[in-house]
């Protein structure tokens, strides 16, 4: 995503240049103690950059005493799904946190920064950046930011905060250690809710033992295991473990989508419930032919149920033998051995 | 008096009847019984008698020294010949309940002056506890339903491909003989349950203990058979039928399983087995609770103490959980047992689990090629079972849920859910047919009501039905019928296709089609063994990828570095390591480990796909879990593996690709193509101008699918 600037953004530097005081630039110190401020202030341990801080950051002489990380970021972009530039925000994130919660010492001299395109378009040019997204690393030893600094390529972006830690510990001195990703639910959240569960489990366990609950009927209980039929053979487990989706999108023709997966071995998530389903229904009618369809007394409603059941049942069964030829056949035996 | 003759002819011609039906029960059983054995028989008609895949060579390894040096010798045996350096423990590292059995067969044919080979015993070993099971099916389906679906069953489950894929000639598993054990011991303990009998207890104490000997599975029994009880406490149908079967089979089993040394006091220490304990202890608290209700007749009194008790007993038995987990008395669960629980989890931590193909989830298309119509019979067969529930169709119902979830979550383990989709689908087949056999018959015969016990409910039913609408009920009947025996016809088909085609080649010999449909046979796996044998030092060691390491201890006789007994998983590491490293890396590694021949497998000219460059992302998965410098990105190319020119740069020369592609590069294997075009990726290979440094090439068998390569002495030392 190409990014515009204006000529203006240069003499802006310039500007500003000339307006630091030189004193202030040589105390490197006083700028890593501000640094170490600004992050505890921040609330997820990322530094806000802005022109002039990085401004600062130049003028203080090499070797610097510390590294930056700046993670490049356009809120005008968020909307475009083709870069995911949330998402990367938020891996970039968590990528600081995991670094913070490994390296808790205070003294840490890598310091993480984000930086945004709408009010700081002359430090992108200073960085050289073109296209987002960009990261970058910017060692003690960089005088032209540009230059200097390493960029992280898209394989870094790949694996997100893992590749980003990747790329970091190559790239300088620092360790990462393993990345720590927040679960769906905070520590508090989930011991309140097992306290919850556990309060609640009593009057359940209660209400059970007085008897006569859904639990007490039998029906739930085949419907409960119809249910765990029809989870097993429709190959739920297959799409959750190896996180199929439930279509794919038809590469001849993108705007197709494909529901029936045509090769071996492999399946998609509506291909299986769909199959599921049959394999369920033909059951299901067989035994309602047979055990409560003979109490109906009336011969119309029989031989409409009867035939209704049986066209059911054929295109149920059809269908799975199509697919079933498209999908395995003995191609993927012969194939197996010698492809 | 008229009526008395009448009577007594009818009764005459019933017993009759009763005898023809005896009769062509043990006829159809006879005939089930052969079925089974011999619908396995196709790999040795193909083929020849010989032992198949990876892990049966192994057994075949251990019943050969078993049968020539004695039961001690076995039990005590320490093997140096695999994990080099390390070496096995062989007695007490195995299940051997499958090589004793083969040794008794042979010592018992033996004893008969049948003068056989001890491999023809162990090829027909799996066939043979086939038959047997169809025989323990019949009796759990008369036990569950009556004796149509038992037959049913029987039949079902002689041709089942789910369990055909482990139990032809010459697939000489532990899971052979364990369904068999597996279902006998399901059947006599409902057996147990259902009469209250000691001895059938007893029974099923020793079924079990024949499971543990036997399989690794033993540990799904002794899950499932305490949960049921725990069911059956729960819906209130606690008795002391129960209470007696279940003390029996646990106590008693448990003591035996203990004699296993593989499974050692596993029963008391592992958090896999304390769900049984758990429910032992909570029988004992049911029934003094039972005894205490009879003593005191004051029901408030009863109440208090019921809260109190079983506030202590819970607490007692968390405490003692707690404490036993934390003090490491109580092993936690293994991972195995984790993957089934949560089947992510596999994925994520342990790759050496998640690298078997057989470990991996499964999608429809495999349960529809193992099960066929009994997939779709099986809701029925639930539906028949919720509709006349007992002790036993609880347990074929928990059994048969339990067990498809699992088979869900990994293939392998289809087979364990097989024989209970065999008996459900049996008694939808059987109460189906019987119904509807009955209409067409009362049409015939319209005072008679057919003969045969069980569905009375539903004979009445469809009797209340009659009256109306007696002519299409019959039409329907009769059209529901020829359905059902042409649906039954389909699965006789595909049961045989399956297992003539896929279930029934070795894997170690392979077999293709040739151009002009004939059968071609590469027979490459063996003429290396035999070469390791008859042309390398006895001493030699050879290092391959585990997969191999059975076949060439037991074929070639030399030691191996690993072998399929995955358990040690850094030797493995070292092993993937090395093979994913650069070859003076390798050299390194291989000198540390003694190895003086390496083995690899190759399918670039016959495009035989499951070879070593296909698992290759595994070993440097498993390699890279325990030594970091092996990073996976490092042999992808944006995430994406090959072995053309675009393949990255450190997959282009590690050890594996030289091995693999050493002289790939100056053959052309199909017409066409440029030399080393590798058929089984269907790609021209990046690095053709292979030079190796601290290797030679040693032996390349007729078709390239097996290539050893001996590992040169350093340079200055000859």
């Amino acid at each position: 995503m190409a990014i515009s600037y204006n000529t203006i953004s240069f003499l802006f530097i310039i500007v500003v240049l000339l307006l630091v005081p030189i004193n202030h630039s040589l105390n490197s110190d006083d700028l890593v103690s501000e640094l170490t401020i600004l992050r505890a202030r921040s609330t997820t341990s990322v530094i806000h950059l802005s022109n002039i801080l990085l401004i600062r950051m130049l003028l203080v002489p090499v070797p610097r005493p510390f590294t930056l990380l700046v993670f490049f970021d356009s809120q005008k972009l968020h909307s475009d799904s083709e870069i995911s530039l949330p998402t990367l925000k938020n891996e970039f994130l968590i990528l600081t946190s995991s670094f913070h919660a490994n390296n808790p010492a205070n003294n840490n001299k890598l310091f993480f920064f984000e930086i945004e395109f709408q009010e700081s378009r002359a430090s992108f040019a200073l960085f050289g950046v073109k296209s987002l997204p960009h990261g970058c690393l910017v060692s003690p030893f960089a005088t032209d930011f540009e230059r200097d600094s390493s960029q992280m390529e898209s394989s870094d972006f790949s694996r997100h905060a893992e590749s980003m830690a990747e790329f970091v510990e190559a790239k300088s001195k620092h360790t990462v250690g393993p990345i720590h990703r927040p679960g769906f639910i905070s520590k508090k959240q989930k011991m309140s809710i097992i306290a919850q569960a556990l309060i609640l489990s009593l009057f359940l366990l209660k209400k059970i033992v007085s008897g006569n609950t859904l639990l007490h009927n039998k029906n739930t209980w085949m419907v409960g295991s119809i249910f765990v039929y029809f989870f097993s053979v429709s190959g739920t487990m297959y799409n959750i473990i190896n996180k199929i989706p439930i279509a794919m999108v038809d590469t001849d023709d993108p705007g197709k989508l494909v529901y029936f997966y045509d090769g071996s071995g492999m399946q998609l998530g509506a291909e299986g419930f769909t199959i599921g389903f049959f394999y369920t229904i033909f059951g299901l009618l067989l035994a309602f032919i047979t055990r409560v369809l003979v109490h109906e007394k009336n011969r119309n409603i029989q031989r409409l149920v009867m035939f209704l059941a049986i066209f059911v049942s054929f295109r149920a069964v059809k269908k799975v033998f199509t697919c079933i030829t498209g999908n395995l056949g003995l191609v993927i035996y012969m194939g197996e051995l010698f492809g | 008096m008229e009526k008395a003759t009448d009577l007594f002819s009818l009764k005459s011609l019933k017993l009759k009847t009763k005898q023809q039906e005896l009769l062509l029960r043990i006829s159809i059983l006879g005939l089930v019984y052969i079925l089974a054995f011999i619908t396995r028989l196709f790999s040795v008609l193909r083929y020849e008698s010989m032992i198949h895949e990876f892990d049966p060579y192994f057994n075949y390894r251990t019943t050969l020294y078993l049968t020539q040096k004695g039961f001690y010798d076995f039990w005590n045996w320490f093997d140096s010949e695999s994990w080099y350096p390390l070496g096995r423990i062989i007695g007490g590292t195995l299940y051997p309940g499958l090589m004793v059995t083969a040794a008794f067969i042979y010592w018992t044919l033996r004893f008969l002056r049948f003068a056989v080979h001890i491999r023809e015993v162990c090829v027909l070993t799996a066939p043979f506890f086939a038959s047997n099971t169809t025989l323990v099916a019949y009796f759990f389906g008369k036990e569950l339903w009556d004796s149509g679906a038992g037959l049913v069953a029987a039949a079902l489950i002689a041709i089942c491909p789910g369990y055909i894929s482990r139990s032809v000639a010459g697939s000489y598993d532990n899971e052979g003989v364990a369904i068999f054990a597996l279902l006998l011991t399901f059947y006599l303990f409902v057996k147990a349950v259902k009469t209250g009998s000691l001895a059938w207890s007893l029974a099923s104490a020793f079924g079990y203990f024949y499971m543990v000997s036997a399989w690794g599975g033993y540990v799904f029994i002794i899950n499932l058979i305490p949960l049921y009880v725990l069911v059956l406490l729960v819906v209130g149908r606690y008795s002391m039928r129960l209470y007696v079967a279940y003390n029996c089979m646990y106590i008693l089993g448990m003591l035996l399983a203990m004699q296993i040394r593989f499974v050692g006091f596993q029963h008391v220490q592992s958090g896999e087995h304390m769900a049984a304990m758990g429910v032992f202890f909570l029988m004992q608290v049911f029934y003094f609770l039972d005894w205490l209700k009879h003593l005191l007749n004051d029901q408030k009194l009863f109440q208090a103490f019921l809260r109190i008790t079983l506030t202590c007993a819970i607490s007692v038995g968390a405490i003692a959980l707690g404490v036993g987990t934390a003090s490491g008395y109580i092993s936690p669960w293994t991972g195995r047992f984790y993957s089934l629980l949560d089947p992510t989890y596999a994925k994520d931590h342990i790759p050496i689990i998640a690298s078997v193909s057989e470990h991996q989830p499964t999608a429809w298309s495999s349960f529809m090629f193992d099960f066929h119509i009994l997939l779709i019979l099986f809701p029925a067969g639930l539906y028949f079972c919720f509709k006349r529930l007992s002790d036993a169709t609880i347990f074929i119902v928990m059994y048969g849920l339990t067990s498809m979830y699992f088979a869900g979550v990994m293939v392998r383990l289809i087979l364990v859910a097989t024989p209970a989709v065999c008996l459900i689908s049996a008694i939808a087949v059987s109460a189906t047919i019987k119904n509807l056999s009955q209409l067409v018959r009362t049409k015939a015969k319209p005072t008679q009501g057919g003969s045969g016990k069980g569905t009375t409910s539903t004979k009445a039913s469809s009797k209340g039905a009659l009256d109306h609408s007696l002519p299409y009920q019959r039409n329907g009947a009769i059209a529901l019928l020829v359905g059902a025996f042409y649906l039954l016809t389909r699965y006789a088909i595909h049961c045989t296709w399956v297992t003539s085609e896929a279930y029934s080649s070795p894997s170690i010999v392979l077999a293709a089609r040739g151009a002009h449909g004939n059968r071609v046979i590469f027979d490459d796996y063996r003429e290396a063994y035999y070469w390791l044998r008859q042309n390398t030092p006895q001493d030699a060691k050879v290092m391959s990828w585990w997969d191999y390491g059975y076949q060439i201890t037991a074929m070639g006789n030399r030691t191996v570095i690993v072998d399929n007994n995955t358990w040690n998983n850094t030797h493995i590491a070292t092993v993937g390591r090395a093979m994913s490293s650069y070859e003076d890396e390798a050299y390194e590694i291989m000198r540390s480990l003694d190895v003086d021949y390496v083995l690899v497998v190759f399918g670039g000219v016959t495009g035989y796909s499951s070879d070593d460059i296909n698992k290759f992302l595994w070993m440097v998965r498993i390699g890279g879990g325990v030594f970091p410098v092996i990073k996976e990105p490092d042999y992808l190319v944006n995430g994406e593996y090959r072995v053309d020119k675009g393949a990255a740069p450190k997959m282009l020369n590690c050890l594996m690709y030289k091995l693999s592609y050493y002289r790939f590069g100056e053959l052309t294997t199909e017409y066409g193509q440029p030399p080393g075009y590798d058929r089984a990726r269907g790609v021209e290979i990046g690095n053709k101008d292979i030079k190796l440094e601290y290797l030679e090439e040693a032996f390349t068998t007729s078709n390239w699918i097996v290539r050893i390569y001996k590992v040169k002495p350093p340079k200055n030392r000859w």
